[in-house]
């Protein structure tokens, strides 16, 4: 059994059929699934219990599931939330990401593809944790960042990343000094193909170097390397 | 900030734009009275070549009422495009409805065939899956019928075989049927009061009126549902109470439920389901009958009843309901031709 088996995941899905059919194949995958029917009993149960993983429906009654994900996210900034909706619209993308989703699976969904985000998602949880059990502050500049709580300094202002944004640190500063591909970054961050728009990647980065690059147009720890990819450099 | 797609952003807009042509008209107004005095002032032998009395009139009184007309189909058009927003605004909560409703048993159903394609199930777990199946396709085939109707009642072909009702013996057949679609037990739903006259109904037509607040109910029930019909009968009227204990409707809220695609989005509702389409289903139905629907509803969490009131038969509203009777001889006779 792979390390993240038997994980712990809590399942917010209100329709009944999908709900016992994902509750079933997660517990064959070896993961210990606790089922909640609405959003409010989702906040109940994340009250008492932890959990490894969140699997969240957006459409949800009492709070819905963008509600749900920023509740979460003002205590547990690490925790993994993938999004599970019928929703397609880019604009709903965004805002299940912006609310601190990690990841946005629509409906209809293969088994075997949500299966594998939740497998990659536990792994880079795990991953994460590790890295940050080990040093959980990392200084650079004037800029300090703590990876467990995800608060960070930049010498003028205090403010607080998400999840994604402190993974794609993490991983850069876990990488510092060698070139890291946007490929490299969509499949490993991302957990998706590379041949999803990399545009994304650049975003990012232009979030990062803005909160900690002394003048985010020439930046000095976030360098571009044109046609190769990022290098972090903390000099 | 004002957003671009608020009510108040449209409301801003129309008002600047009413400042815009005030300001337009005094300054018209104040250049030609302006021009009125300097002209006065100028030699009379001058002013008799240059004013024509009765022509410079002419153009104030025309030029003001075409401002006028101007400013009126403005107020015109703001409202029509207030009223396509809206409507637009509508449109898009039931795309992300219908998209939802459409999807979700889709995804189930998707996920049971993998599953069982995937693990070799136990008879009794195979049974349960096919049964969830089953479920989820007979709620996509009742979803995409209603869809499908929307044209129909939007031509009012939803309702066609009216007939001459004991009404109150109407009603109790068709609980009965509700009680079994919905499993509902006795203490469920229940009917109070009495009212022995007729109506001029379609029972399919006004089967989907009752039943759709039933589902309501149900929906937006926190706990068991208590449903009940109290039955009045007045001199030209017959009235139907239908009360649920459910989460009830703010009063904001109460015009609009009967609105097409109109959904109220309340933290505090036990549900998300549906498609905007129910209450107005319900509302042009109790139309076509010749009757109303009104809402009433004391404040959250204490319940909503529904008034409805339908014309008794032959004393009330006597040219409608020969209306109704001939469209279904008309129908009856076409049915009867198709079958011959």
């Amino acid at each position: 059994m792979d390390s993240e088996k038997g994980s712990r995941i809590l399942l917010v899905e209100d329709e009944e059929s999908l709900a016992v059919g994902l509750e079933y194949n997660l517990t064959s995958e070896g993961y210990e699934v606790t089922r909640a029917g609405d959003g409010r009993q989702a906040l109940e149960i994340l009250k008492k219990q932890t959990f490894d993983l969140i699997v969240l429906d957006v459409m949800l009654p009492y709070n819905d599931g963008f509600e749900v994900a920023e509740i979460i996210r003002e205590d547990s900034p690490q925790l993994p939330i993938l999004m599970l909706t019928a929703r397609t619209a880019s604009r709903d993308r965004i805002h299940g990401l912006e609310a601190g989703a990690d990841d946005y699976l629509t409906k209809p969904f293969h088994l075997k593809e949500l299966l594998l985000r939740i497998q990659g998602m536990l792994k880079r949880s795990q991953w994460y944790q590790e890295l940050s059990r080990e040093n959980p502050v990392f200084r650079f500049g004037k800029n300090e960042v703590n990876f467990e709580n995800l608060i960070c300094t930049n010498g003028r202002q205090k403010f607080r990343l998400t999840a994604h944004e402190a993974i794609i640190l993490k991983y850069l500063i876990h990488h510092k000094g060698k070139i890291v591909s946007r490929k490299e970054l969509l499949e490993k961050v991302w957990n998706v193909r590379s041949d999803v728009e990399t545009r994304t990647i650049d975003n990012f980065i232009a979030r990062l170097r803005k909160y900690f690059e002394p003048v985010p147009k020439k930046p000095i720890y976030f360098k571009s390397v044109r046609a190769a990819g990022y290098l972090f450099s903390d000099q | 900030m004002i957003r671009p797609h608020s009510f108040i952003y449209h409301i801003f807009i129309f008002v600047l734009a009413q400042i815009a042509w005030l300001v337009l008209l005094g300054i018209w107004i104040y250049r030609y009275v302006s021009n009125y005095i300097i002209f006065s002032k100028v030699d009379d032998r001058l002013s008799a070549q240059i004013l024509s009395e009765g022509r410079n009139v002419f153009i104030l009184v025309g030029g003001l009422i075409l401002l006028v007309m101007v400013s009126l189909a403005m107020s015109l058009l703001f409202h029509r495009l207030i009223m396509q927003f809206n409507l637009t605004r509508l449109y898009d909560n039931f795309i992300a409805n219908i998209t939802h409703e459409l999807k979700s048993p889709l995804a189930s159903i998707q996920l049971s065939l993998e599953t069982l394609s995937l693990h070799k199930l136990p008879r009794s777990q195979q049974q349960e899956f096919i049964s969830m199946m089953l479920r989820d396709s007979c709620r996509l085939n009742y979803l995409i019928n209603s869809i499908l109707e929307i044209p129909a009642i939007e031509h009012k072909k939803i309702a066609h075989n009216y007939r001459i009702f004991q009404i109150e013996p109407l009603i109790h057949e068709l609980i009965l049927e509700a009680r079994e679609q919905f499993n509902l037990s006795g203490d469920r739903i229940r009917i109070e009061g009495g009212a022995s006259c007729e109506c001029v109904i379609d029972r399919d037509a006004f089967r989907i009126v009752l039943n759709n607040l039933i589902d309501n109910s149900i929906k937006y029930t926190t706990g068991p549902v208590h449903i009940v019909l109290t039955l009045n009968r007045f001199a030209k009227r017959f009235t139907l109470d239908f009360s649920d204990q459910g989460i009830g409707i703010p009063v904001e809220d109460q015009k609009r439920v009967f609105e097409k695609f109109f959904r109220i989005h309340d933290q505090n509702s036990p549900n998300v389901k549906g498609t905007g389409l129910g209450l107005y289903w319900v509302r042009e139905i109790i139309r076509y009958h010749g009757g109303k629907i009104s809402i009433t509803s004391k404040g959250r969490g204490k319940g909503t009843t529904f008034h409805i009131e339908l014309p008794l038969y032959p004393i009330s509203k006597k040219r409608h309901i020969r209306n109704l009777l001939k469209i279904a001889r008309k129908r009856q006779d076409k049915d009867s031709f198709d079958g011959q």
